[in-house]
């Protein structure tokens, strides 16, 4: 049986952490030289966590759930601009570590002192959902009684450059020239029950392929990002009414629906 | 419930440097036999006239089609052998839930290197477009689950050379959670510039054939190729008459946060990761008839993992078969796990290729020959780069 989801903390940014902005929650010497993407991410998961006020001796064994439509792009550039401007063997050697998706698993394992259950889901647009599944796996098997679901997405300077000379090459996506790309990150804090802090209970949670005809619609949220979904869910619950966010389209049918929680 | 209700393994394919069945991929490992050499010719690097690699033979995918990648292809083609091993065709399955997730390191990063290149120099063509095209269309798990006409849940785990086998925990859970009826898992991955180049220039890979924990070891070779096992719960088995080739009775995850490239030194998430799944199947080390190591060969990997199999699964035979499928990055996970259900099947576990000289540092010497078995359930386990460590726990066809 799969348990419904509650949301006890929640965070997005959409335009890049600054250092001095982890200053209320550790060292930020510690994170000089962190990806943007990784720093996002984790200014996100503190803030969510810091919401859902659960303690560092609380997290040791919380899942993490990370979402990253396209890996660490940032990073995997940088590799691939080292091979073409100093050749294989003055290849950068940590851009191709850090351009694996685990790296940033890594970052909130790291500095969240989390070793419980981890998985990445790597699926472009349906990353955020694929994240969101395998957390609701992560509870309804006990894993652990929290988990923190992350996406983080940096920005592809091939595909925006393609996107706004050839905007064919994206059908049936979501995205758009006029549409702003930037980095985006969130973090949600779900258990399968209640809690003193919960603020939402997700009823229903659906991933599925579609062989269905592909629809698609004015974006709610103006960016353009694998993480859309994610910015999506953090819009519903900032507006804190009962939502349905359904999306379909490139094969993909993602589907949930939720209301604020009520303490019985 | 008894082993008979558990997920069990309808059908499995395998497609790698050692064999194109997983039969084929079996008789290689207990012979020895797999195909390492310089991948010139599909891959770009001046590395490769001194590191060779485990490859999937050329004939296997002179078919391919241009507009899909090695990884959907050796994917579709270990999933194949799967269903025909079951007996089943994709369709007879759409009255079921089937869920796809498959595991991978190369495909759902950005894999277009070469159409960067172009874009980098000015030189896009109407083939990068199309390629482009092809990469936005195409993640993986949803993918395959559209090639074969489903329409339930996929994920594509993307934990590096731990995807596999969390490929293959998760598709357990989603049955067991009521998620799916069915689950078609595994994982695929190729031979790349980028992880070629990558793990030479981290000081890992070796120009020799890996010697999975070896006193002589000098470090990794990649490989590539696939494979796929189609899940299934009792009662879907029980209506639609599929076979069993073994069960998945346990799945194990746990995180280290220690190190970018290199597990904590003592194998502690390991260890947790064992334990969880070893719990999950309610079992313990007695029952365990060998483990299928990750055993890469690099010097940090087969420490780590030595540390952890000494304290929670001491004195159980340990094999590393590397030494003929070579590290197949995110299909690692999945191409053990075939490996491993056809030596429990086979009641016999294959000499650990490449091992010559135990290293004392380890307190563990893995196979040495070919060894028979009398215990019906074995440990398959991976560690991925980030400190992502994951184990599963299979049951041979017969022990219901």
């Amino acid at each position: 049986m799969l348990p419904k989801l509650y949301i006890n903390g929640f965070s997005c940014l959409t335009s890049d952490a600054q250092l001095e902005d982890f200053a209320p929650f550790l060292d930020v010497r510690k994170l000089r030289r962190a990806e943007p993407i990784s720093k996002n991410v984790l200014l996100c998961a503190l803030r969510a966590l810091q919401q859902a006020q659960v303690p560092p001796s609380a997290r040791e064994d919380m899942g993490i759930s990370l979402a990253m439509g396209a890996g660490a792009l940032g990073s995997t550039i940088k590799f691939m601009d080292s091979i073409i401007e100093d050749g294989d063997e003055l290849s950068s050697p940590t851009a191709f570590a850090s351009s694996v998706h685990n790296s940033t698993a890594l970052m909130l394992s790291m500095f969240l002192q989390m070793h419980g259950p981890c998985v990445v889901t790597g699926q472009l647009d349906a990353s955020f959902a694929g994240a969101l599944v395998t957390a609701q796996q992560f509870l309804a098997k006990h894993l652990c009684e929290q988990v923190l679901v992350v996406i983080t997405e940096d920005v592809n300077p091939l595909l925006q450059d393609v996107l706004q000379k050839n905007p064919h090459v994206f059908d049936p996506f979501l995205y758009q020239p006029t549409q702003k790309a930037q980095r985006v990150a969130a973090a949600f804090v779900l258990s399968a029950a209640a809690t003193q802090h919960t603020q939402f209970v997700l009823h229903h949670l659906q991933l599925a392929s579609t062989q269905a005809v592909q629809t698609q619609s004015e974006p709610l949220i103006p960016v353009q990002s694998c993480a859309h979904s994610a910015l999506l869910l953090n819009h519903y619950l900032q507006v804190k009414e009962p939502f349905h966010l359904q999306e379909q389209f490139a094969g993909m049918l993602f589907n949930v629906q939720g209301e604020p929680y009520v303490l019985p | 419930m008894t082993l008979a209700d558990k997920v069990s393994v309808a059908g499995m394919g395998c497609v790698c440097a050692c064999g194109n069945t997983p039969a084929a991929a079996f008789e290689g490992a207990l012979n020895g036999n797999a195909l390492f050499a310089l991948p010139a010719g599909r891959v770009e690097s001046t590395y490769t006239a001194k590191y060779p690699v485990f490859m999937v033979p050329p004939d296997e995918y002179a078919q391919k089609p241009t507009d899909i990648t090695f990884s959907q292809f050796f994917f579709i083609k270990a999933a194949l052998q799967a269903f025909e091993q079951a007996g089943i065709s994709p369709q007879q399955l759409n009255a079921k839930r089937v869920g796809v997730i498959v595991g991978a390191s190369v495909h759902p990063s950005f894999h277009c290197f070469k159409v960067y290149r172009h874009w980098k120099t000015d030189k896009l063509a109407e083939a990068d477009y199309t390629a482009l095209k092809n990469y936005l269309a195409s993640p993986l798990a949803q993918w395959v689950s559209r090639y074969f006409g489903f329409e339930g849940p996929f994920q594509t785990v993307a934990t590096a050379c731990a995807s596999g086998t969390d490929a293959i925990g998760l598709a357990k859970n989603w049955i067991e959670t009521g998620l799916c009826d069915v689950v078609l898992c595994g994982g695929t991955d190729e031979v790349t510039q980028s992880p070629y180049v990558g793990f030479i220039r981290l000081l890992v890979s070796s120009a020799q054939r890996c010697r999975p924990f070896c006193k002589t070891r000098t470090g990794i070779n990649i490989g590539e190729g696939a494979a796929a096992l189609l899940l299934t719960n009792a009662q879907t088995a029980k209506q639609l008459n599929l076979p069993c080739q073994g069960y998945v009775l346990g799945y194990g995850n746990a995180c280290d946060g220690f190190h970018p490239t290199a597990p904590d030194p003592k194998g502690t998430g390991l260890q947790k990761a064992l334990s969880f799944a070893l719990q999950d199947a309610g079992k313990c080390a007695d029952d365990i008839a060998f483990i299928n190591a990750h055993g890469t060969a690099s010097q940090a990997n087969d420490s780590a993992e030595s540390m952890a199999f000494n304290t929670i699964l001491p004195g159980v035979p340990v094999w590393g078969s590397k030494g003929v499928t070579g590290h197949t990055l995110g299909a690692a996970g999945a191409v053990e796990a075939v490996l491993s259900l056809q030596a429990l099947n086979q009641r016999l576990v294959p000499a650990t290729v490449g091992f010559t000289t135990p290293d004392e540092a380890l307190h563990l010497v893995p196979t040495t020959q070919n060894i028979s078995i009398t215990k019906r359930f074995a440990v398959s386990d991976s560690l991925a780069f980030g400190g992502c460590n994951a184990a599963i726990v299979l049951g041979a066809a017969d022990v219901a």
